[in-house]
């Protein structure tokens, strides 16, 4: 075969194919030879491979381009953030100088009281209206101390095993809080801050910096209890406060419904779909793709008013204060009563789910946490750039008190109410009921605010700082006044979420561990069941992670 | 009985009670003991209406424990129960297990609920009763009616025996033992056909046996075939060794047979009324017809926060439809029946087990005895049936399904499904023979169900001592 031609006609690709070769002439005797047509073949395949490569190359320099667009809006998202987060801190700087001030103030009147009522007129400070994201020390800090100055009762403190009389560096709430993750956690020791009044320099005991190192007990109240006491004055915390105001606009929106039969009959669905959704999750990457998506689109309708409900304020739903933020989705002074009510259900929804199925089984609270946290984190279901997880946590507040650091006795009647211990008609529940509830809402906080945020663009809105201070405040409560509730919350809270915990905190981890586990059971008085699963749970750490804690 | 409040006697409380029920002014002020209010009293536990005197020798005290640590257990049973978050001792257990750990050893007949603690309680008693020195001797062996429920009990003794360290419990069941092998471990769960294969061939060797527990008593003394089997292994076992039957129901035929298979046992026992789980609440699905059941079961999951769930179905055909309309749903479910054989159940029922699914549909197989904890609601998607050609309701089995939720005192739901007089009828002779107040559901307006399944869960947690076991 003469393969010679083609190599002439790769030079000059473009020329029109009649003309290539005295044998494609149309007077050429071989015109219709196989030699002409190979040819022709020939120079078709070099034409077509050269437009090829140039399609490649155009496509290449066109992604090359696109990536470099991204990359600039990357870095100006970026930079957005940047600034955006700067005012917040400053803001939030701001808030809390504020905060102090306010309670250096409260402080300055307690001590003309007399000292047996002066509990009830203790300081209690707002948390930190800014605390729920990503909290700089300082502003999280209001909040820790605000379970501990609403405990200023003269703690007894005579024996020497109370947490405060311990050397401070050796337990790892009263040292200075560890970092995680960006975020530092509010670790004020309850007790190291526990009678304002005592003290004429109250200033100094809001700062839990300065309490950590202040040696305390002297300085504290005589340990004399008084079995009866006039009752309290109710000094209701933002979460109760959001709690009764979720049962208002629940009566609101059944009162609406009754009068608007298409707000009933869907209002009654969605309620039900999300209820039936939360139930389905289950373990395994993607399992819970459809049941999240499902969710998503009830809340988005009803917050796109479909069907359509009357407006409402949300600053009742949440702690502090919301200014519109720049680019946040949700500016209004009002979203749809519908919106709120459904996250008022998803809430709901996501603490009986706790309660029914994560006391029988710990592994199913995991993927609630993760839908949870998804949520509750998601931009288009932000106010004004926050989560609205505040109508969880009133909820959370009122069922298992004791990780927001309030206790009291199993043994009374309104040392029950202050666990969270659920009545049912007159009686109490059981004690095992109890226990169950507690283990389930354990773990299941445990789910949501031990949540790796680093990789997801959203804020975390319950980050691993409330874990620790959580933690601290059951861990500091003085032996003589642990309970079983408090040691069932603690132990479940912790089953299963060592390795996380310990990824964020590190080597605090572990020493909040050895707090918790050790130090912490073996100071209480009497051995109980509750005790000792804690004890035991050090046990399983060094038998299942080799996690040593000095048994 | 269990009315906690009516015992709490406050004397000084006068001014608190005012707002005894107000939660917020309780938890508000954060302080320990003062802020307390008055004392409750202790509860006196002792007082026992469920469970009938003890038939025993009066010269041996008659024990009851109010902690495990009263029990002199081994400090890795202590443990192991401590890990699994035991707090106290159920009511079966409290009576049970002192009669159980006595020495010299004594037979027991004991019946109690549904899921409250029977299995604790005999696998408690089977560890402290085992030489950990001897890890490979078979020293104690619990036979169980099916492969599931043997492999279930082998998991609880593994997880109650997990920081003994030397423990080994083996299952023998169909398949599990090869040929040529022989049982090295010390805790033996089975079922009696292959126990009995396995003592014949010499692969099991029952020289120093101490325990034998028989769970679901009456169902495996009472089938001709399983009887037999138990009656023959038994003969195969040292005449020393103590005999625990256990179940939640005993038919009066059956305890007879019992008593004469674990002679001069303690025995602990209910009455019929008390029977049923107060604690799960008992409703029924009036359907208008039957082709729109399916439809209505998946309503079902909406109304109220559902962990786990079962549904009992009569064939094999519906099991696969439901499963079919139910994933589509977004549910994740498991089918199980008798189609499914061996390994395959195994893997079925484990994938219900783990969590992966959260829904199991089933034939009868399941009824007894699995114990999923976090299942809160049982569907009978039909009324159960027995005898020839199915044409009488069949109450025990009724009890048993309704048993595999509401455990240990948690929320537990049950709906059986209705849609014609026949189906009614038939309920209603399984409601009167336990003396159940069913309550009636209509799929017309589901906002009202979603109501009245709130309230009647509600109130049937309220009843005062419901679930006698769950303190």
């Amino acid at each position: 075969m003469a393969g010679s031609s083609p190599v002439r006609h790769r030079q000059t690709p473009s020329r029109p194919s009649p003309v290539r070769s005295p044998n494609s002439s149309y007077r050429s005797e071989d015109r219709n030879g196989e030699m002409n047509h190979l040819e022709a073949l020939l120079a078709a395949q070099v034409l077509h491979d050269d437009v090829r490569k140039r399609a490649y190359k155009t496509l290449a320099d066109h992604e090359y381009e696109e990536e470099q667009k991204k990359r600039a809006e990357r870095e100006k998202e970026i930079k957005d953030q940047q600034r955006r987060e700067e005012e917040r801190l400053r803001h939030e700087k701001k808030l809390r100088d504020e905060e102090e001030r306010l309670r250096a103030l409260q402080a300055q009147t307690v001590p003309k009281l007399p000292p047996k009522t002066a509990e009830q007129l203790a300081p209690q400070p707002k948390p930190s209206p800014q605390s729920t994201t990503v909290a700089p020390s300082n502003g999280d800090a209001a909040a820790a101390t605000q379970p501990a100055a609403a405990n200023p009762t003269p703690t007894p403190d005579t024996s020497s095993s109370g947490p405060a009389a311990q050397d401070p560096s050796r337990n790892p709430f009263q040292a200075e809080p560890p970092r995680a993750n960006g975020h530092v956690s509010p670790a004020a020791p309850p007790n190291a801050t526990s009678s304002p009044f005592a003290r004429p320099a109250t200033s100094q005991t809001a700062n839990p910096f300065a309490a950590a190192t202040a040696p305390e007990p002297a300085a504290q109240a005589p340990a004399q209890i008084q079995p009866t006491r006039p009752p309290a004055v109710p000094v209701v915390d933002d979460y109760v406060q959001i709690h009764r105001n979720l049962k208002k606009l629940r009566e609101l929106m059944t009162e609406h419904a009754k009068s608007n039969p298409q707000l009933k009959k869907q209002m009654g669905e969605m309620r039900r779909e999300i209820r039936k959704s939360l139930g389905q999750l289950t373990g395994g990457k993607g399992a819970n793709k459809k049941q999240l998506e499902s969710i998503k689109t009830i809340l988005m309708s009803a917050l796109r008013g479909q069907p359509s409900s009357p407006m409402t304020d949300p600053s009742s739903f949440v702690v502090g204060n919301r200014e519109p933020v720049e680019g946040a989705l949700n500016n209004e002074p009002q979203l749809p009563a519908l919106f709120l009510y459904l996250m008022n259900q998803l809430g709901k929804a996501i603490i009986n789910q706790f309660i029914n199925e994560c006391g029988a089984s710990p592994r199913s609270a995991d993927p609630v946490g993760v839908v949870t946290a998804q949520l509750f984190s998601a931009k288009e279901f932000l106010w004004r750039g926050q989560s609205l997880i505040d109508i969880l946590m009133a909820k959370f507040r009122i069922v298992c008190p004791v990780v927001f650091g309030y206790r009291g006795s199993d043994k009374t009647n309104q040392g029950r109410l202050r666990l969270g211990w659920k009545k049912e008609g007159d009686a109490w529940i059981s004690e095992q009921q109890h226990n169950d509830r507690m283990m389930g809402l354990g773990i299941g906080y445990a789910s949501i605010a031990l949540r790796d945020f680093s990789k997801s663009s959203n804020i975390n809105p319950w980050p691993p700082s409330r874990y620790w201070k959580s933690m601290a405040d059951i861990v500091n409560t003085p032996p003589d006044e642990m309970t079983d509730t408090q040691c069932i919350v603690l132990k479940s809270m912790l089953n299963q979420h060592e390795e996380k915990f310990i990824n964020f905190y590190g080597s605090a981890a572990v020493a909040a561990l050895r707090r918790a586990l050790v130090e912490f059971p073996n100071s209480a008085p009497k051995k109980t069941p509750g005790v000792m699963g804690l004890q035991v749970l050090a046990v399983m750490c060094k038998r299942d992670m080799g996690l040593d804690l000095g048994l | 009985m269990s009315d906690l409040a009516s015992r709490i006697t406050a004397p000084e409380a006068a001014a608190p009670n005012q707002d005894m029920g107000d939660v917020e002014t309780a938890q508000t002020d954060g302080a320990g003991m003062i802020g307390n209010g008055s004392g409750l009293q202790e509860v006196n536990y002792d007082v026992e209406v469920s469970l009938n005197e003890l038939q025993r020798d009066s010269t041996n005290p008659l024990g009851s424990a109010h902690t495990f640590e009263e029990l002199g257990l081994p400090g890795e049973v202590l443990q192991g129960l401590m890990a699994m978050q035991f707090q106290k001792p159920s009511k079966v257990q409290e009576k049970a297990l002192p009669l159980m750990l006595a020495n010299p050893p004594q037979n027991m007949i004991a019946q109690s609920q549904s899921g409250t603690g029977k299995t604790a309680a005999f696998v408690t008693t089977t560890l402290s009763r085992v030489d950990f020195s001897q890890p490979t001797q078979p020293q104690a062996l619990i036979l169980a009616p099916s492969r599931e429920l043997a492999r279930q009990i082998q998991g609880v003794v593994q997880t109650i025996g997990q920081f003994c360290a030397s423990l080994v419990v083996a299952a023998a069941v169909p398949g599990a033992v090869a040929r040529d092998t022989r049982i090295e471990a010390s805790v033996v769960c089975g079922t009696p056909g292959t126990v009995m294969d396995l003592i014949r061939r010499r692969q099991f060797d029952v020289s120093q046996l101490k325990v034998l527990v028989i769970d679901e008593a009456d169902n495996m003394l009472d089938q001709q075939g399983l009887g037999d089997q138990c009656a023959r292994v038994k003969q195969m076992l040292p005449p020393t060794v103590q005999i625990l039957l256990f179940s939640a129901t005993f038919p009066d035929g059956v305890v007879k047979y019992a008593e004469k298979f674990a002679p001069n046992a303690n025995q602990i026992k209910l009455k019929v009324q008390e029977l049923t789980v107060r604690g799960i609440s008992q409703m029924f699905m009036d359907c208008p017809d039957e082709s729109q059941k399916y439809a209505i079961l998946c309503q079902l999951y909406g109304l109220m926060q559902i962990g786990s769930s079962i549904i009992f179905v009569k064939t094999r055909e519906s099991a696969n439809e439901i499963m079919k309309r139910m994933v589509a749903d977004g549910h994740k479910v498991t089918a199980l029946h008798g189609a499914f054989e061996g390994g395959e159940r195994d893997a079925l029922i484990d994938e219900f087990r783990s969590g992966r699914t959260k829904v199991l549909i089933t034939t009868n197989v399941l009824a007894r005895g699995i114990d999923v904890s976090s299942v809160s609601m049982v569907i009978n998607y039909d009324v159960p049936m027995k005898g020839p050609g199915e044409r009488e309701p069949d109450p025990e089995t009724y009890l048993h399904r309704i048993g595999r939720t509401g455990r240990f005192g948690r929320v537990g739901v049950s709906i059986t499904f209705i849609y014609d007089k026949k189906s009614f009828d038939f309920l209603q002779q399984i409601a009167e023979k336990y003396q159940i107040d069913l309550i009636r559901l209509v799929p017309d307006d589901w906002d009202t169900t979603e109501k009245e399944v709130q309230r009647v869960i509600k109130s049937s947690r309220a009843q005062s001592g419901f679930n006698p076991s769950a303190k």
